[in-house]
């Protein structure tokens, strides 16, 4: 047993355990975020009376989560009831290894981390799917059935869309990506029909408005939700917004140049301070496209099964083959 | 030329202007909006689509009123009538007490010195614990102040209902029971029934035979107040017809001799304790 291997299992513990810690305040704060947002473009103003400005409302709700009831349906199967909040949480919080936040600052700096992001974010699905089974309920089934049609749908044309980047990139790795920017630019320069298939795609893989069929609570009950409550719900709930945020943290990372600085600052700074200084433009840009989807919510209406499958299949998939096929094109002809 | 997400981004720009902007929603309990001085909110009866009164004679209002400006009677839900006071002694229980609660002089009164009479607490607490404190007791309890008092001194029910714990607004309207005085009186009233059923029996002559006993007609008082007469059509005794009430007591069927003895009887009474009732 070298002291290598002993740092490196240490360094995985402590990164591992923050990013697990740091979902639960990413959580209030989107939450609070949307609660205080949508108020203010609905002409209200929104929580405003725990704390000053209101900004413990989010808070408040996330521990009357543990103080309520936690209910299981008779029939239900126990085993998976309480496996699928879990599975949905951690495939949120297991893709956040993967965020580069800063020059040195990425928790697993893996040579594939575009394929673990895409492999991992997928697994809510299975995890929505056994909630609609194990619930023993005919809804929260069929609920379970249509998130996971939707989410495997919409993950093809995102992950294609993401091969256009791999493929200008030439590299699997976050952190290469952003450096490749640093060169070259933002990416969405050279892939803007690549971000804005991402994007849409995005919004759907995470339920986000106008997407948002799958819990859809004021038309489809629940969803595969309908029979959790208390904190089990809670746990989907907090991964649903947690992966709002990873999902804009990646759109900055691979479209957006992560923790590059725009072009009035310098791009990026050594040490310690860098670090800081790379953080706080991720947080930024991220945050940004975080209040760009709660305003798509309080804008946009929810769109029909059927307009939403049609979406993904009849536009964005072949618009990201298309995609693919002409930056793949490109890169051979101009020999980048 | 219809570019796609031209609409979304339509729909953005409007967002995005509410978000900035200003807000109007009051914040209630810090911000309270000015009332001119003299107001008191408006009483308003609500009717349904089909013309009926939505009230419901629950008396909510009449207890939460501070200045007890309000009182009803009517029939509840279920068909029971509701009677707490009989309109026809409505304004007669409200006047003087809205002019006084109005700190008007000139509320039409009958011995105003004397309404807000010291009262014998202890006594008063023996009176109810006698009663075990039953609501189901208050009238009998009325009566034994009626009986020491003459009438019921205000007070006395502020005490019974701190007491008995009973609402101030459901106590003033079992106050309002046909017979009980909430002013000193002069004496004795007598009321000569005039529903249907007492005038077929006989009621007519009662009140005629009354009259001229006392020399007086219906309103009026004696010349000495040991009595006065009216008349109501709710003495609520229809078996008993013809039937008249003295202060709270009921008496019939009577005879117009047996009317001119009770009056006679409490005549001879006030006599024996020089004091009237």
């Amino acid at each position: 047993m070298d002291l290598d291997l002993l740092l490196g299992v240490g360094r995985f513990l402590l990164a591992t355990t923050l990013l697990l810690l740091l979902t639960v305040p990413t959580a209030f704060v989107v939450i609070q975020m949307e609660l205080k947002v949508i108020a203010q473009m609905q002409l209200r103003y929104g929580p405003n009376r725990i704390g000053p400005w209101g900004m413990f409302q989010s808070t408040i709700h996330g521990f009357k989560f543990l103080a309520k009831e936690d209910h299981m349906p008779d029939q239900a199967d126990r085993t998976t009831f309480t496996l699928a909040p879990w599975m949905v949480y951690m495939a949120a919080a297991m893709s956040m290894l993967v965020i580069p936040w800063a020059p040195g600052a990425i928790a697993a700096d893996f040579n594939i981390g575009i394929v673990y992001f895409f492999a991992i974010i997928g697994l809510s699905v299975v995890g929505m799917l056994i909630a609609g089974w194990a619930s023993y309920n005919k809804y929260s089934l069929l609920g379970g059935l249509r998130s996971a049609a939707q989410m495997v749908s919409y993950e093809i044309p995102l992950t294609l869309s993401v091969v256009g980047v791999v493929v200008l990139g030439g590299t699997l790795n976050f952190r290469e990506v952003i450096e490749w920017q640093l060169d070259h630019g933002w990416m969405l320069l050279w892939q803007p029909v690549g971000w804005g298939i991402f994007y849409i795609a995005s919004l759907a893989e995470i339920n986000r408005t106008p997407f948002d069929m799958v819990e859809a609570d004021s038309e489809l009950v629940a969803g595969p939700f309908t029979e959790y409550s208390g904190m089990r719900f809670g746990f989907f709930f907090f991964a649903e917004y947690v992966a709002l945020f990873i999902m804009s943290g990646i759109m900055v990372a691979l479209f957006f140049g992560g923790w590059l600085a725009p072009w009035p600052f310098p791009a990026q700074l050594e040490g310690f301070g860098g670090t800081l200084y790379g953080i706080f433009w991720f947080f930024l840009k991220s945050y940004l496209f975080v209040f760009v989807a709660v305003w798509l919510r309080a804008t946009l209406p929810r769109v029909r099964v059927d307009q939403l499958m049609g979406m993904a299949w009849k536009v964005l998939l072949p618009l990201a083959m298309l995609n693919l096929i002409v930056t793949a094109g490109v890169v051979v002809w101009l020999k980048l | 030329m219809r570019i796609p997400g031209a609409g979304i981004l339509k729909g953005m720009r409007v967002t995005m202007r509410n978000y900035w902007a200003p807000k109007v929603t009051s914040q209630y309990p810090e911000q309270r909006p000015t009332m001119p001085d003299r107001w008191r909110g408006r009483l308003d009866l609500i009717y349904d689509p089909f013309g009926e009164h939505k009230c419901e004679v629950c008396f909510q209002c009449a207890q939460v009123c501070p200045v007890e400006a309000i009182d009803m009677s009517g029939f509840d839900s279920r068909g029971n009538r509701i009677r707490y006071g009989m309109p026809e002694i409505y304004d007669e229980r409200r006047d003087p007490n809205a002019y006084r609660r109005a700190g008007l002089t000139a509320a039409p009164m009958r011995n105003a010195a004397r309404w807000d009479e010291e009262i014998d607490n202890g006594w008063l607490r023996g009176v109810i614990d006698g009663f075990s404190g039953r609501p189901e007791s208050l009238v009998a309890i009325f009566s034994a102040i009626q009986e020491h008092y003459g009438y019921l001194p205000e007070r006395a029910l502020r005490q019974v209902s701190d007491t008995m714990s009973i609402h101030w607004a459901q106590i003033f309207g079992a106050a309002g029971l046909g017979g009980f005085r909430l002013l000193p009186g002069e004496g004795h009233v007598i009321t000569i029934c005039t529903c249907t059923a007492c005038r077929f029996a006989g009621g007519e002559s009662l009140l005629a035979a009354l009259s001229e006993e006392l020399g007086i007609v219906p309103g009026e008082s004696t010349a000495d107040g040991a009595f006065s007469l009216e008349t109501s059509d709710s003495v609520a005794a229809g078996a008993l017809a013809p039937a008249l009430r003295i202060d709270t007591l009921v008496y019939g069927p009577l005879t117009t001799e047996q009317a001119r003895h009770l009056v006679g009887e409490r005549r001879r009474a006030a006599a024996a304790t020089g004091r009237p009732a």
